[in-house]
């Protein structure tokens, strides 16, 4: 089975002694990606916008999922919010490098789904960490409900440091995107506290209009000081082989996310 | 800490990060101001070849860990390993199936995993453990009982590793994940243990004219746009932006004596420095 060459021993494969650093062999191994989960829809409840305001704001939307459970399945990851602006603070304080602040953040993020699965438990949902999300999300979706994730990607350590400045780029709304393209989602539903996209930011400035559907190169191009979610995940969408489109729309308002789930034009879709 | 303003708890960078927007330009800016705190100054990072080291066996591994146990009364090492013949294989197969880059990241870390626990073994009678990322809190107190540490090359990014912007390869694989522990903790070295001298002009392997390149900035080496590289380009990428890291040197583990003249600070091999750093 093995070839030795060179002194090393060999598994013979297409990529058999070729450097993966080799433009021309990465070019080869481009070719369809199957979609793992693809009727599975990956919702994404916003840290700050609508957990940190607490039951008035997180019961309904969590009787809107429960009540679009029969028609469709659903993932929800959780965004971190304030407690992981106060963790920054004091860390960036501390002179603490990113990979460390990206780990205390997604202590933020797990608080918050756990409490968002203990909520939704008696539906039959359940909390998975990472290493569950990978072995057992299938076999979750299957005897139970639904499941919720931290948002948040285990980077840790391992979090890129960021072309600018040392927080973490990529937060939950990245770690969401990431496995709905993994898994080749239906859809990415991102619930935020405002109604999607806008061409200035609509909480400074009463003029700014709402952008129903944008590509990410436009979106790149017009450079926008402040978006409603991570910049990192336009840049992730740029590479996009199965999740090429996302939707925020507010997760304040009732109906929005069925609406969204229904694939009606609600709120704003970003287009790679 | 120095405070002002409203909230007596929080400093003006901190009120603003409570209050501001995370997606907002300016405020990523005024993170770049914050002071950093080197965690393990003195721990020097080397990353051991998939293919280059490993994949050889006895004749290159042997001599290679000889030289890592006479260098633990000298040096404190986090040594990580690369993956090799065997992911280039199951890379194939996956690609094959039509299975994404974040399955592809699971299974390419298993052959990292599995070079890790063989040079393990080889070291364990040095007490050296081998340690997951989950295990990474308790790495400083092994490094100050036995000086070094094994490690498993790829970033735990598992089903969440970013696509590439071609193919299907997890761009991100074990010299990135070695350069980001290397980056985090402010090592004193990060040094990459391959088979060759370090960076030629081309591909010593298939072209004899090509000429060794001693020492060269991150920036010049990103702009010459090579198709190929001794390194991920993702390396080049984190380099050219870290705040720790200065300059990543690359060894060839099969000459006895590189590694430990790295590590003593000597100039073998290539150095790929970034400008603004020590020059």
């Amino acid at each position: 089975m093995s070839t030795v060459s060179t002194g090393a021993h060999h598994v013979p494969s297409s990529l058999m002694r070729e450097s993966l650093v080799d433009k021309n062999v990465i070019a080869r191994t481009e070719a369809p990606v199957f979609p793992i989960l693809p009727d599975v829809n990956i919702i994404q409840i916003g840290g700050r916008s609508i957990i940190d305001r607490g039951y008035s704001a997180l019961k309904p939307l969590l009787d809107e999922i429960l009540e679009n459970q029969p028609k469709h399945r659903m993932v929800i990851g959780t965004g971190s919010g304030v407690r992981s602006r106060h963790i920054y603070a004091v860390g960036l304080d501390l002179g603490l490098p990113t990979g460390a602040l990206a780990t205390l953040s997604a202590k933020d993020s797990a608080q918050n789904a756990y409490m968002v699965s203990c909520l939704l438990a008696q539906h039959g949902f359940v909390y998975l960490e990472a290493p569950f999300v990978v072995q057992l999300l299938p076999a979750m979706l299957a005897a139970a409900r639904g499941a919720v994730f931290n948002g948040i990607p285990p980077y840790a350590l391992w979090e890129h440091p960021p072309a600018v400045g040392k927080l973490p780029p990529h937060g939950s709304d990245a770690g969401s995107y990431l496995l709905a393209e993994v898994f080749g989602a239906r859809s990415l539903i991102f619930l935020k506290d405002i109604d999607g996209l806008y061409n200035a930011d609509p909480k400074t400035n009463p003029q700014a209009e709402l952008i129903s559907e944008i590509t990410v190169e436009e979106l790149k191009r017009r450079k926008m000081s402040t978006l409603p979610i991570e910049p990192s995940v336009l840049d992730l969408m740029s590479n996009a082989r199965l999740a090429k489109s996302i939707r925020i729309v507010n997760g304040l308002t009732r109906g929005n996310l069925t609406r969204a789930l229904a694939g009606e034009a609600v709120g704003s879709v970003i287009r790679a | 800490m120095t405070t002002t303003g409203n909230n007596p708890l929080l400093t003006p960078l901190g009120e603003r990060l409570v209050g501001g927007s995370l997606s907002d330009a300016a405020l990523m800016r005024a993170t770049e101001a914050t002071p950093d705190f080197q965690i393990l100054p003195w721990v020097n990072v080397v990353k051991i070849g998939g293919q280059s080291i490993m994949d050889r066996g006895r004749e290159a591994v042997y001599p290679l860990v000889d030289e890592i146990v006479s260098n633990l009364k000298h040096h404190k090492m986090i040594l990580g390993t690369g993956a090799g013949t065997r992911a280039r294989h199951i890379y194939s197969l996956a690609i094959d199936f039509g299975l994404p880059s974040g399955v592809l990241t699971v299974l390419g870390t298993a052959v990292a995993w599995q070079n890790a626990q063989m040079l393990h073994y080889l070291l364990a009678k040095h007490g050296i453990p081998f340690i997951e990322p989950e295990g990474f809190n308790t790495m400083p107190h092994y490094l100050m009982e036995r000086n070094a540490v094994i490690c498993q090359g790829m970033p735990p990014y598992k089903l969440w590793e970013p696509n590439p912007a071609k193919g299907r390869i997890p761009p991100q694989r074990t010299d990135t994940g070695c350069f980001l522990i290397a980056e985090v903790f402010a090592a004193r070295k990060m040094i990459f243990v391959k088979d060759e001298d370090g960076l030629f002009t081309a591909d010593p392997k298939k072209d004899p004219k090509s000429e060794h390149i001693p020492r060269i900035s991150v920036e010049e080496l990103l702009a010459r746009d090579l198709d190929d590289l001794i390194v991920e380009r993702a390396v080049l990428d984190f380099l050219a932006r870290a705040r720790n890291i200065k300059e990543i040197q690359f060894v060839n583990g099969l000459k006895p004596g590189q590694l430990t003249a790295a590590l003593n600070g000597e100039p073998v091999g290539t150095i790929i420095y970034r400008k603004g750093g020590i020059q």
